[in-house]
């Protein structure tokens, strides 16, 4: 018994956690643009691949994986800033607003990863493990990367919970998902803090790229790995919601590793869209509510 | 004389025109191969053995002295488009003759098509046990070697190495991965070994994380897996993370770890084992002619595909030249039973269920590269032949 706890629940539970935290990254992104510009950005994944590629070319050329973790999300805003401005925008303020910047984001993500096809190949890339080994605790083995990335990927969240939340700045970006025109009658540059948000998102994203790598290793058709789970987890924890994309993403991934030890891996798969499904009918809102209504 | 000489030209033009006609009247094989998509990779190969060798016999005039023309069309790995892309070659560009086809579901519908249409069909490359099994067909040859081949060899390593080993399996879950388990499954059962358990993953997991509890729990000594691509990078890699190499052997399907894949994986990929019709690494000189000339063409190293797909070109010639005809009937009745030189070694097609028979070799990874550990007689690799159809 002692021994399952150990080499089996145990590590399940960490991996689980693990991979939580990789997919509450990649979610936190999409549902703070989808709350504040009520947009469903089909091109994240391939965002979170962009920046796993930027990390590989900069790491090629010499720039350690520290650096990385600040410079590839410092790259990403002006481009997740130049995508909104140049291409979101302009059919923002169409009636079928969700049909159009659905379709838009979903043809720039099919053009990024052809993109990424041409420039880098088909084949997988492995960066380099930045801290090789493990610890045991009480006989478990857990690598230290992995309780790295939890702990970072806690950081960011918990930042960006506190910049959402705590801050003038994220009480703008609230404001303007609540009533735009009351925000920009009160003189928040409406149009410059969509742009911002879209960019930050992006930025995690990116970020998340630079995290994931390697594990998950590199190569262009890496964005549809979380992108699915992603929207899972915010759907179940409500579309535009930080605190309920933490407590979905958590409580998915914990259903997914506990689940195939007892019964077959793939229907992982089934049980948390099957969750998805439930919440839909359920509760269509979500566990809570969005950006402006925090 | 002006009027004169003008006519002694145009009786020589057409002269030269008539006389090319009739060489350059060339025999022609259709390419259904993928060319773009996630199996481009096997396609660039095929195409590299087959353009090699269609260079080296055109030099010495071809066969029954007519040149050989390629014909390439894009199968995408869908089998859906293989069968239209093979109608248009046999109904449009009436080739002679038709390969390339890479998923096992494209061989299997392209050989359905081919009997349709009268026409012979070979794969180079398609492992499923089925298509010179259960779903034979007296239209479709296989010159590589299938998964049951492939993992006979494996089980013949694994009993002299490892004796009674206890076996995990791991496979994509989709009929290429079931199809190699339960293959290499009933062959360890059969020399011995002891099967702990099998798990099956979706093709491309992102975490393979979250089926190690099993793995673990179970205690093996050696892990079999099936999976390619970048699910290798990540399974290898994820699990020389967890420290779970220490101790376990790892074998796979041949192409588990490619040319492809194996940088990325890295020092994970140290002591990997697989069964393989080729290797590179062949120490004959026919082989080592092929590879040179192989990297003079195409600044790349041949991998199974590519020396397979070479081969198939040669038995070809040797086939039409034994029926002295391009006529489906003869040219099948002369594949059967037909022993030729490859880079391989001497393959012979089994007249029972046009399966190529053919040393077998278990190479493992040392230094980054693979190295030949054991070779296995073809007749010890082959197994029974079961097609009933023919």
């Amino acid at each position: 018994m002692l021994d399952y706890l150990q080499f089996v629940l145990t590590p399940q539970i960490v991996t689980g956690l693990a991979l939580g935290v990789a997919v509450i990254l990649v979610a936190l992104g999409l549902t703070i643009i989808f709350g504040l510009l009520d947009v469903i950005n089909m091109s994240h994944g391939e965002f979170y691949a962009l920046g796993a590629f930027i990390a590989l070319a900069l790491g090629q050329v010499g720039l350690p994986f520290w650096a990385l973790l600040f410079a590839v999300p410092i790259l990403m805003l002006p481009i997740g800033y130049l995508v909104e401005r140049g291409l979101i925008q302009r059919v923002f303020h169409s009636k079928d607003r969700h049909i159009t910047t659905l379709l838009l984001t979903f043809g720039f993500a099919l053009v990024l990863e052809d993109a990424l096809r041409l420039v880098f190949g088909p084949n997988p890339y492995k960066p380099e493990t930045p801290i090789r080994g493990a610890v045991e605790v009480l006989g478990t083995y857990l690598p230290l990367y992995r309780l790295f990335m939890v702990a970072i990927g806690g950081l960011v969240i918990v930042g960006t919970a506190l910049i959402v939340y705590r801050t003038r700045l994220g009480a703008m970006v609230r404001a303007a998902a609540f009533d735009r025109n009351m925000a920009a009658s009160l003189g928040v540059p409406v149009e410059r803090v969509y742009a911002g948000a879209f960019a930050f998102g992006v930025a995690l994203a990116g970020l998340a790229g630079v995290l994931l790598a390697p594990i998950y290793s590199v190569f262009p058709t890496m964005g549809r790995d979380f992108i699915l789970l992603a929207f899972t987890v915010i759907i179940v924890g409500g579309m535009g919601s930080i605190g309920g994309a933490v407590i979905a993403g958590l409580f998915l991934t914990q259903v997914q590793a506990i689940s195939s030890l007892y019964i077959s891996p793939v229907w992982a798969d089934p049980i948390v869209f099957g969750i998805m499904v439930i919440m839909l009918v359920v509760r269509p809102q979500g566990l809570r509510g969005g950006l402006g209504h925090a | 004389m002006l009027r004169l000489k003008s006519t002694l030209a145009a009786l020589s033009v057409s002269a030269m025109l008539s006389g090319t006609a009739i060489a350059a009247d060339p025999i022609k094989i259709g390419v259904v191969t993928p060319l773009s998509g996630t199996y481009a990779g096997i396609g660039q190969q095929v195409r590299w053995g087959l353009e090699l060798a269609t260079k080296e016999l055109n030099a010495t005039g071809g066969i029954m002295g007519r040149q050989i023309e390629l014909i390439f069309e894009d199968e995408e790995a869908n089998p859906s488009v293989a069968v239209q892309k093979a109608e248009k070659l046999f109904q449009v560009s009436k080739v002679d003759f038709l390969t390339g086809t890479v998923n096992s579901g494209s061989t299997l519908a392209v050989g359905q098509l081919a009997e349709r249409s009268d026409k012979l069909i070979a794969t180079t490359v398609s492992f499923a046990d089925s298509i010179t099994g259960d779903k034979c067909s007296p239209n479709v040859f296989r010159v590589n070697a299938k998964a049951g081949q492939q993992s006979a060899a494996l089980a013949a390593w694994l009993v002299k190495a490892k004796p009674q080993a206890k076996v995990y399996y791991l496979g994509p879950d989709y009929e290429m991965g079931r199809s190699t388990v339960a293959a290499f499954k009933s062959n360890v059962d059969r020399v011995g070994g002891q099967s702990l358990g099998e798990v099956f993953a979706p093709l491309d997991s992102k975490d393979y994380t979250q089926y190690f509890g099993q793995l673990r729990a179970a205690r093996p000594q050696v892990l079999y897996t099936s999976v390619a691509g970048n699910d290798t990078v990540r399974l290898l890699t994820q699990l020389q993370e967890f420290g779970l190499l220490e101790g376990l052997t790892i074998l796979g399907a041949s192409g588990t770890v490619t040319a492809q894949n194996i940088a990325a994986i890295g020092k994970a990929v140290e002591g990997f084992v697989t069964g393989v019709g080729y290797t590179a690494e062949i120490d004959t000189p026919e082989n080592k002619k092929f590879v040179a000339a192989f990297q003079a063409a195409n600044k790349a190293d041949p991998d199974l595909y590519g020396a397979d797909s070479y081969g198939l070109i040669y038995a070809y010639k040797a086939a039409v030249d034994k029926a002295n005809s391009t006529e489906t009937a003869k040219v099948r009745d002369a594949l059967r039973g037909l022993a030729w030189d490859t880079p391989q070694g001497k393959k012979t097609i089994r007249a029972g269920d046009h399966q190529a028979e053919q040393i077998m070799y278990v190479v493992q990874v040392t230094g980054g590269k693979f190295k030949i550990v054991a070779q296995v007689a073809a007749a010890d690799a082959i197994g029974p032949d079961v097609c009933t159809r023919f």
